[in-house]
């Protein structure tokens, strides 16, 4: 299997693959026999595509903030802006996707029936090839083979997939060894009283590390509670990923008999270039899974090097280590090891 | 009481009559008789100062209207407007209550003698027993009775009216005049404009024919009613008749 | 006591009733003898041996909740009352001269440039003032035209205009964090309302409500065409200036702190006027009362029935449209 791979790789002409994927929302998607220039329709699918191969990566759908950019390489930084295609909210203009000469175009995210066909109706109008991915954690590794092949780039997507592969595992493992499970409270927003239930991706670290979800009886997806109902949750942890909520809950009256405010532990998420915890859904909250696993897990993730870690999955998604000064101020900044 | 000399009145921007002059006392009735469009609206608005006039001079017991407040002016001067139809269903007790705003104050809430002068008002009318009537459920007549009843409630000492009979029928009509004629005689000063010159024979001591904002005529009905003034008045050929009781009646010539 | 003070009388009464009922139910289990226990050591200044969640949850969390309800609830019908009849319109909202959409636009610029809850409530009432103030000034400046009529036109325009910069933002907004947030603020809410949040709005609720109050009476003159009014003694102009300015204040203040909740404003005073009848006079205090009782009963449903938070926004609508057909249905005559 691996040897035909590779003679695919080193003669395309000979050894092209016609066969038809399946994408994660059950479409058929037959991949152009030579994939140069691939449109991302979201951030978790630009993220995809720019770690398989970045050069045919044709923009992102929103320009690159200069803290962002920061990570990337200038030429990719630089990338054009193309907008969003389907989904939630529509600023591209699907001429801009054709003058764009694109080949295949990739979305990761839901894949419900309606966006299916959102998918298949701009396939129909464009004639290009257009495959939807599920952005969970859990799936990434499937989504990263899918979508190498399609782009010609089985080698380097299977390195990456691997690599994921393995990182989920060796996560995996460390949270069986866990004796104790605090109870984990996730707040969005700038009051910190949006929450996800369990099985909502918002909160699929949680749910990947067996963390006891403060939230889980409210409903799947984004919710929203009063403060009486967290108290009386009363959450050894708090995570957020807003950082005027972390901000703002150390003088707020109200905060402070929940235990996780009185034991100090409410961490602010990370969230540069993409995020570490729930947005984007995408393949980049593997380092909020470490980063997460550490402040939940003390013991169990205590050996885990956290610098490593993101420097690591920096150079394999992001193709650029980020620098020490770069590390520094990502881990330093307030609230992301605690207060 | 009222003092009008060389008045000039109309819009911002554009004067639409002038030169009218007259003087109005304790008790006396005058009916302002024109044609639709003449300026007897325009004339009573600017004598009621919601209008600021344009040349002239506008007295209420010798003192220049234009130097009154609104509230100053209101406790002299009443005013009835034509046919009301109210959004609201107020009580007729609450809508001739409004007459009172004048003599309240600005945070204030009806007094009980606010509420007494509003009753016995609705009682010299004969509308004691629809005080407490909403206002959108009484017949025309008596809606314009009630407008009267508001402005009586300011207790005032002139009393202007424009067009008060304006949707009335015949019976309703009489009892307005009626009511005019009455309060006159309480020593009320009333200005009021009519479609009908008959009406001023009826109730007027004195008659204003106002053509194209410009005095036509003034004087006893007696005097300035005559065929050939409501000829220019109106252009139509009206015989002016004297009865055998006294007094006179107005009969159109219409071809047959 | 003849049956117009009886409602009132009954109104109050149910207010207070209501009041009491919805400090003792919450989703934090507080027993009544918990809130006696407390309110009097409150009162007497002395300590007391409830845990300190309890207190907590009473007087930081429920507290201020139940009483930024009341005062809200009230706000919004008192200027619903207002606009009905200075506009002559059974049909009008605090909102028809864009002071809700207003305050939307400010605290969505606020969710947009990530500020902080001050922030965004500051943004959000200096909003809905400038509208407002923006539809004055363009509405008073229109000359030859039946003054309310213009401001309600342009109220209409400007509010079409801001309402379609928030579209805007929603569409520019990041769909994973910025969106959502703009959305829940769109729904309206009194979950997130702290001591802080009673403290800034409350005085400026009652500086719109006092006047209002005070001026009550005099407020019927404005259902009545402009000539009639200012014959009659008032000076149209400043009265109307006057409500407006205290209306605004207090919807703005509202709306900054709980969101865009719809229908009290519109409803109540039709409600009011039902039981008491047109005259501001006797309106205004029953709408006030009933609005608070409104909105109270509300949220107390919206923070109870379930482990997640219902917005305010939907019940007020659930509950409002169909007693008002009802309502509708009932009144034989004109309002």
């Amino acid at each position: 299997m691996r040897s035909l791979v590779f003679i695919a790789l080193v003669f395309p002409s000979v050894c092209q693959s016609q066969a038809t994927i399946v994408d994660a929302s059950g479409r058929e998607v037959r991949p152009p026999a030579k994939v140069e220039r691939v449109y991302a329709a979201g951030p978790p699918a630009g993220l995809l595509v720019f770690a398989i191969a970045p050069d045919k990566l044709t923009g992102w759908t929103r320009a690159m903030r200069p803290n962002e950019a920061q990570f990337f390489a200038e030429k990719y930084a630089q990338l054009p802006e193309l907008g969003r295609l389907t989904g939630r909210g529509n600023t591209a203009n699907v001429e801009v996707v054709l003058k764009a000469k694109t080949d295949l175009i990739v979305d990761v995210g839901s894949t419900g029936a309606t966006l299916a066909s959102l998918a298949s109706q701009v396939q129909e109008q464009t004639k290009i090839p257009y495959a939807l991915f599920d952005g969970r954690i859990e799936t990434t590794p499937a989504a990263l083979r899918s979508l190498g092949r399609l782009m010609g780039n089985e080698g380097e997507a299977e390195k990456l997939a691997a690599w994921y592969e393995n990182e989920l595992k060796s996560a995996r493992q460390r949270v069986t060894r866990v004796s104790s499970h605090p109870l984990v409270y996730y707040g969005r927003g700038v009051n910190g009283l949006q929450t996800g239930g369990s099985g909502s991706i918002n909160v699929e670290i949680l749910d990947f590390l067996g963390a006891r979800n403060a939230a889980a009886e409210a409903r799947t997806g984004l919710a929203a509670v009063s403060l009486e109902q967290v108290i009386l949750w009363n959450p050894e942890v708090i995570l957020t990923t807003d950082p005027n909520y972390w901000k703002t809950i150390w003088d707020d009256a109200r905060w402070r008999g929940v235990k996780a405010v009185a034991a100090k532990r409410v961490y602010l998420s990370p969230n540069l270039p993409f995020g570490w915890f729930d947005f984007p859904p995408g393949a980049n909250r593997l380092l909020g899974v470490w980063w997460a696993g550490k402040l939940l897990y003390p013991q169990a993730f205590g050996d885990v090097d956290l610098r490593a870690k993101v420097t690591e999955f920096h150079r394999l998604f992001y193709h650029r280590e980020p620098t020490a000064a770069q590390l520094d101020a990502m881990l330093g900044e307030p609230g992301v090891s605690g207060k | 009481m009222l003092k009008v000399e060389s008045l000039a009145f109309g819009f911002p921007g554009r004067t639409i009559g002038r030169d009218v002059s007259f003087a109005l006392g304790a008790g006396e009735v005058m009916c302002v008789l024109g044609p639709n469009g003449g300026g007897k609206t325009t004339l009573f608005r600017t004598i009621l100062g919601l209008l600021a006039a344009h040349d002239g001079k506008l007295l209420l017991d010798e003192k220049p209207l234009a130097s009154l407040s609104r509230q100053e002016i209101a406790r002299s001067i009443g005013y009835v407007p034509q046919g009301h139809t109210g959004y609201f269903a107020y009580t007729v007790r609450d809508f001739g209550l409004r007459g009172r705003t004048a003599h309240m104050g600005i945070f204030s809430t009806p007094s009980k003698k606010d509420f007494e002068v509003a009753e016995r008002v609705l009682a010299s009318l004969g509308m004691a027993h629809l005080a407490g009537r909403p206002i959108t459920e009484v017949s025309g007549g008596e809606r314009q009775l009630a407008l009267v009843a508001r402005a009586l409630a300011q207790e005032p000492r002139l009393l202007v009216l424009d067009e008060p009979t304006a949707s009335l029928d015949f019976g309703n009509q009489v009892r307005v005049l009626e009511r005019i004629a009455g309060l006159a005689r309480t020593g009320i000063s009333i200005l009021f404009s009519s479609h009908a010159p008959d009406h001023a024979f009826l109730c007027a001591q004195r008659a204003l024919l106002l053509a194209e904002g410009r005095t036509l005529e003034i004087g006893t009905p007696r005097e300035v009613i005559r065929a050939d003034t409501l000829q220019r008045l109106y252009g139509v050929s009206v015989q002016v008749l004297p009865l055998a009781g006294g007094g006179h009646t107005c009969l159109p010539a219409i071809g047959k | 006591m003849n049956s117009r003070a009886l409602t009132y009388v009954l109104a109050a009464g149910a207010l207070l009733g209501l009041t009491a009922l919805a400090f003792a139910v919450g989703r934090y289990p507080v027993s009544l003898g918990e809130i006696f226990s407390l309110l009097i050591a409150k009162v007497t200044g002395s300590s007391h041996s409830l845990p300190a969640n309890v207190e907590t949850v009473v007087m930081q969390v429920r507290g201020p909740r139940v009483l930024a309800a009341l005062v809200v609830g009230a706000a919004l019908a008192a200027a619903g009352t207002a606009y009905q009849g200075m506009f002559r319109n059974p049909l009008v909202s605090p909102d028809i001269l864009g002071v809700s959409t207003g305050a939307a636009l400010g605290a969505v610029l606020g969710i947009f440039f990530s500020q902080g809850i001050i922030f965004i409530q500051l943004f959000a009432f200096a909003g809905g003032l400038a509208a407002v103030g923006l539809v004055y000034w363009i509405g008073s400046r229109l000359r030859g035209h039946d003054p309310l009529l213009a401001l309600v036109l342009t109220g209409v325009v400007i509010g079409t205009l801001l309402g379609s910069a928030i579209a805007l933002l929603k569409y520019l907004a990041d769909p994973y964090n910025q969106l959502p947030a703009i959305t829940y603020w769109l729904l309206g809410s009194l979950a997130s309302i702290s001591p802080r949040d009673l403290g800034l709005a409350a005085p400026l609720a009652l500086l719109g409500l006092a006047p209002m109050l005070l001026l009550r009476w005099r407020m019927n003159l404005l259902a009545l065409p402009d000539d009639e009014a200012r014959a009659l003694g008032v000076d149209t102009r400043k009265l109307r200036t006057v409500v407006v300015t205290a209306a605004t204040l207090m919807t703005a203040a509202a709306v900054a702190v709980s969101g865009i909740i719809g229908w009290v404003g519109l409803l109540i005073p039709h409600a009011a006027r039902l039981l008491v009848g047109p005259d501001i006079g006797r309106l205004l205090p029953l709408a006030m009362l009933l609005g608070a009782a409104f909105l109270l009963a509300v949220d107390t449903l919206c923070r109870t029935i379930a482990t997640i938070e219902v917005p305010p926004g939907v019940l007020t609508a659930l509950i409002g449209t169909p007693f008002f057909l009802w309502l509708f249905a009932l009144a034989r005559r004109s309002w």
